[in-house]
């Protein structure tokens, strides 16, 4: 199954309905009043997301992205997990079974696939149901941004791997850098580095600003542009019409920015 | 007894920036170019003052940008006492553009001082 653009849109819908204190789930009923699928979240932050026709288990992604484990290990430990309740990720990485890197990129997979086939379904608008207790350790939940990256990339898989690689290899240090595809509708990015925690509507505005600027300067041959926004420096690139940015903030942000921007190849 | 150091400011970047194409004052809410000191006038710095126009048409832009083309590193900077007033320039890319960005910040810090 394929996503399209305007189901990252429906998600970004989605997540502005989630209250930023509270801890509950949106969810959504199919027309006999049976849940079609829900997505937990806790104090702004997403934890899980679930839908009756999403075929896969967070067994089978960790089976995927770890080839060491097997289903007789995940399964003992969901089984002692569900009788002693015990928190899985924990759990999971406390044994020794997976790493936190390995569970956090399985979970936030597993919640976003569901989640992009929850979106689909033929079922009521979103519920919110709120809950009475946190549950999820923080650091096995997910920012918007990473909720809407990963949903994003879901629609041009290789698209997103392509532009994650090519931030991979720019962004030093004390960085941060995204990637959105040049294209009209809201500025979700395919893929990023160290943007969980920055706000998607500020990402948004820098793409807007980044792309528009592109747009005119292209003109008059300009590949690069370098823009300073306050403490915050701010490079951005296109290639292969995709827009990269990368973020440098600190003292002399902009000069260092500048220094690596100029010695840089940018693919045609 | 008119402002003149906004002009000497420009005198003083094409004297000292190097490879320097066009040092410019441009107005973005009417388009009009105020005042140039241009050493190399090539048809080019036209299109180059234009663009700057353009991309510092919006307020929302920010104050201070710098873009590179394969051959020119364009400085743009919002003047502090007003906003439609721009500072524009352009010139040839270099090992050294670091230094030329570096030194009109400078001087344009010391302007509006």
């Amino acid at each position: 199954m394929i996503a399209s653009p305007p189901v990252a849109t429906e998600v970004l819908h989605a997540l502005e309905r989630v209250p930023s204190d509270a801890c509950g789930a949106l969810v959504r009923t199919h027309g006999d009043g049976t849940v079609a699928g829900a997505l937990l979240c806790e104090r702004g932050r997403v934890c899980w997301a679930m839908s009756q026709h999403y075929p896969r288990r967070l067994s089978d992604i960790l089976i995927d992205e770890q080839d060491t484990l097997t289903y007789t290990q995940l399964n003992e430990v969901f089984a002692m997990c569900r009788r002693d309740h015990m928190p899985l990720g924990e759990t999971l990485v406390a044994r020794g079974l997976v790493s936190l890197p390995i569970l956090h990129r399985a979970l936030l997979r597993h919640t976003c696939e569901a989640l992009d086939c929850l979106v689909r379904e033929e079922a009521s608008p979103w519920a919110w149901v709120a809950h009475k207790q946190y549950g999820y350790h923080p650091m096995l939940t997910f920012s918007p941004t990473e909720i809407l990256t990963g949903v994003r990339a879901i629609a041009n898989p290789e698209l997103a791997a392509r532009s994650l690689a090519r931030l991979r290899e720019v962004v030093r240090p004390g960085q941060r850098g995204f990637a959105i595809e040049r294209a009209r509708g809201a500025k979700i990015p395919l893929a990023h580095v160290g943007c969980e925690a920055v706000d998607l509507v500020a990402l948004g505005d820098i793409a807007v600003h980044a792309d528009e600027v592109t747009a005119v300067a292209q003109t008059v041959n300009v590949k690069v542009t370098l823009a300073q926004l306050g403490e915050l420096a701010c490079a951005s690139w296109i290639e292969r019409d995709v827009l990269f940015v990368l973020l440098c903030d600190g003292e002399l942000a902009f000069n260092r920015l500048l220094a690596q921007m100029a010695a840089m190849a940018i693919q045609p | 007894m008119a402002n003149t150091r906004p002009m000497a400011l420009l005198t003083t970047i094409v004297e000292r920036v190097e490879d320097c194409l066009v040092a410019a004052w441009v107005d973005t809410r009417t388009g009009a170019v105020l005042d140039r000191r241009a050493p190399r006038d090539e048809a080019f710095v036209t299109e180059a003052l234009e663009a700057a126009i353009e991309v510092m048409r919006s307020r929302e832009r920010p104050p201070r940008m710098v873009l590179l083309s394969e051959r020119h590193t364009h400085i743009v900077h919002r003047a502090a006492n007003d906003p439609h007033r721009v500072l524009v320039v352009v010139c040839d890319r270099s090992q050294n553009l670091g230094l030329a960005v570096s030194l009109v910040r400078m001087l344009m810090d010391a302007e509006a001082a």
